[in-house]
């Protein structure tokens, strides 16, 4: 039995993971195995982790997006982070924080966009 | 002697006054400034003279000494003082009015200096608080001004950037540019950057992280407006722009643009 | 006013109290978010290295400058290489200590930093209110 840490939605073979809580050391670990799990089991093709909802991203949850774009990669999918809100994204490229392995987008529509396009 | 008598008078009239005989002295405390009143006005040309300046501007003058005279120990000294003051503070210089204010009171003892500087203080204050508020007005509107954001196509924004990037400027271009292309949805932003005269290391490294938090965004940017000796210097001292895509003009850049977000229909 | 680290949940309630503060004392978006991350950075910085530590918020008012100064302070192993660590600027790497205290220094206006092999460390990092 899984514990669900973060509210996942499917969309097509995607999987959407809106932030909404603080992320720990702990969390982040049942998250990432929660995304893992889900994207085996439901036969996941592209991962989308909104972030519109997150007001402070330091260099830590920098590092979770990226490890858990890399270990989604390792499934077979891509990742796109959506939704950096504006101050966040100048804090971010001000602190020459560079988050590798993902593609952006402004929102979900965007975001599938770029995991259509991507695949083809 | 006369001064002399009016110090011993002074004391005298601390004396009496605590014994309530302030009749037998009222003409002596009156006399006080009756005296200084007095001669400021028969000096009054002479005192006027001390500033040089513009006609309307020595009216002025002329009707501060006045004030002096005429409301010194009273209640409204201070009010109607400042109000004469603010005529002309602003147009003649601290300095010869410091002198000329010295001059009047190297002449007449009496001449309440103190409170005078002390009401310039008070109202130079006034001023600088007036003063300081339209800067900051203007900041403002220099801010929207040097950074117009335009919506040229759909999904496509312009940011002309004009004129020398200093820190504060840089920043605030920066987040008015990401907030509006967050608020338009913008797929492409385009930089142009004709009207920035010299770019150097520091303004290069501005640049930089404005295109990399555009690009956490999700839009793509297009900087264009590169001139031929910005581009030698730039190479030159080793900035690259490589994380944009760099078109040689404007025209070139938006058709760029068009052509990628009509790709994505 | 003053925040003590332990445990995790302590870094957030040190980002919240900062926000807060700025957010009153009138600080533009851009420039709370900015305070908050660099606070969040030093907090976990105490959190993971020295296990436990203090952030301390101080409000400075100079007529019409307004500036908050954010003091981190810990017991922990110390920093080595302090030029090293600020230099090695963010790297992807968990454990790199670099990329947090370069982090502090590029978004705040000051950065003041000492610390003993064994003793502990100490960062007072200031941010001015910017008129706009």
């Amino acid at each position: 039995m899984m514990n669900r840490v973060v509210p996942t939605i499917k969309l097509y073979d995607y999987l959407i993971v809106p932030i909404q809580i603080e992320l720990d050391d702990t969390t982040v670990e049942a998250m990432q195995e929660q995304i893992l799990n889900e994207i085996d089991e439901k036969r996941i093709k592209g991962l989308i982790i909104d972030v519109s909802m997150v007001e402070i991203i330091d260099s830590y949850i920098s590092y979770t997006l990226t490890e858990t774009a890399a270990m989604a990669k390792m499934m077979g999918c891509n990742t796109v982070i959506c939704g950096i809100q504006p101050t966040v994204a100048l804090t971010l490229a001000q602190m020459g924080v560079k988050l590798k392995g993902v593609y952006f987008a402004m929102d979900l529509e965007s975001a599938l966009k770029i995991l259509e396009s991507i695949e083809e | 002697m006369y001064q002399l008598r009016y110090e011993v008078l002074s004391d005298l009239i601390i004396i009496l006054y605590e014994r309530e005989s302030i009749k037998n002295i009222y003409f002596n405390v009156g006399g006080k400034e009756k005296y200084m009143k007095e001669k400021i006005i028969k000096n009054l040309d002479k005192y006027v003279g001390l500033i040089e300046t513009f006609e309307v501007v020595k009216e002025s003058w002329k009707e501060f000494l006045i004030t002096v005279a005429e409301f010194w120990n009273t209640e409204d000294f201070e009010k109607k003082t400042k109000s004469s003051l603010e005529k002309f503070i602003e147009l003649i210089d601290n300095s010869v009015l410091l002198s000329a204010l010295e001059t009047i009171k190297s002449e007449i003892e009496e001449f309440p200096i103190e409170d005078i500087l002390k009401i310039i203080c008070k109202v130079n204050t006034k001023l600088l608080e007036e003063k300081k508020l339209i800067i900051r007005e203007l900041k403002d509107a220099l801010a929207e001004l040097a950074t117009p954001t335009i919506r040229v196509w759909k999904d496509v924004i312009l940011v002309p950037l004009i004129g020398a990037l200093d820190s504060e400027r840089a920043q605030n271009a920066a987040e008015r540019v990401l907030e509006f292309a967050s608020n338009s949805r913008a797929k492409v932003v385009i930089i142009d950057v004709t009207g920035i005269p010299m770019i150097d290391t520091i303004v290069g490294g501005f640049l930089i992280e404005m295109f990399n938090a555009i690009k956490l965004l999700g839009c793509e940017v297009v900087l264009t407006g590169i001139k031929p000796n910005i581009a030698h210097t730039l190479v030159k001292i080793g900035i690259d722009f490589n994380m944009v895509t760099v078109k040689r003009d404007l025209e070139s850049g938006l058709r760029y643009a068009i052509s990628i977000t009509d790709q994505n229909k | 006013m003053s925040i003590k680290i332990k445990e995790e949940k302590d870094i957030v309630v040190a980002r919240q109290i900062v926000k807060d503060i700025a957010k009153r004392l009138g600080f533009s978006l851009a420039d709370i978010t900015k305070v908050s991350t660099a606070v969040s950075e030093l907090a976990r910085n105490i959190y993971r290295y020295a296990k436990e530590g203090f952030i301390l918020v101080k409000e400075k008012k100079s007529g019409e400058e307004v500036e908050i100064e954010v003091v981190a302070l810990d017991n922990g192993p110390g920093i080595e290489d302090i030029e090293l660590a600020l230099k090695s600027g963010y790297t992807t790497t968990r454990n790199s200590l670099g990329l947090g205290l370069s982090g502090v220094k590029k978004l705040m206006d000051s950065f003041y930093i000492e610390s003993e092999k064994g003793v502990g460390t100490v960062v007072i990092a200031s941010k001015r209110r910017r008129a706009f």
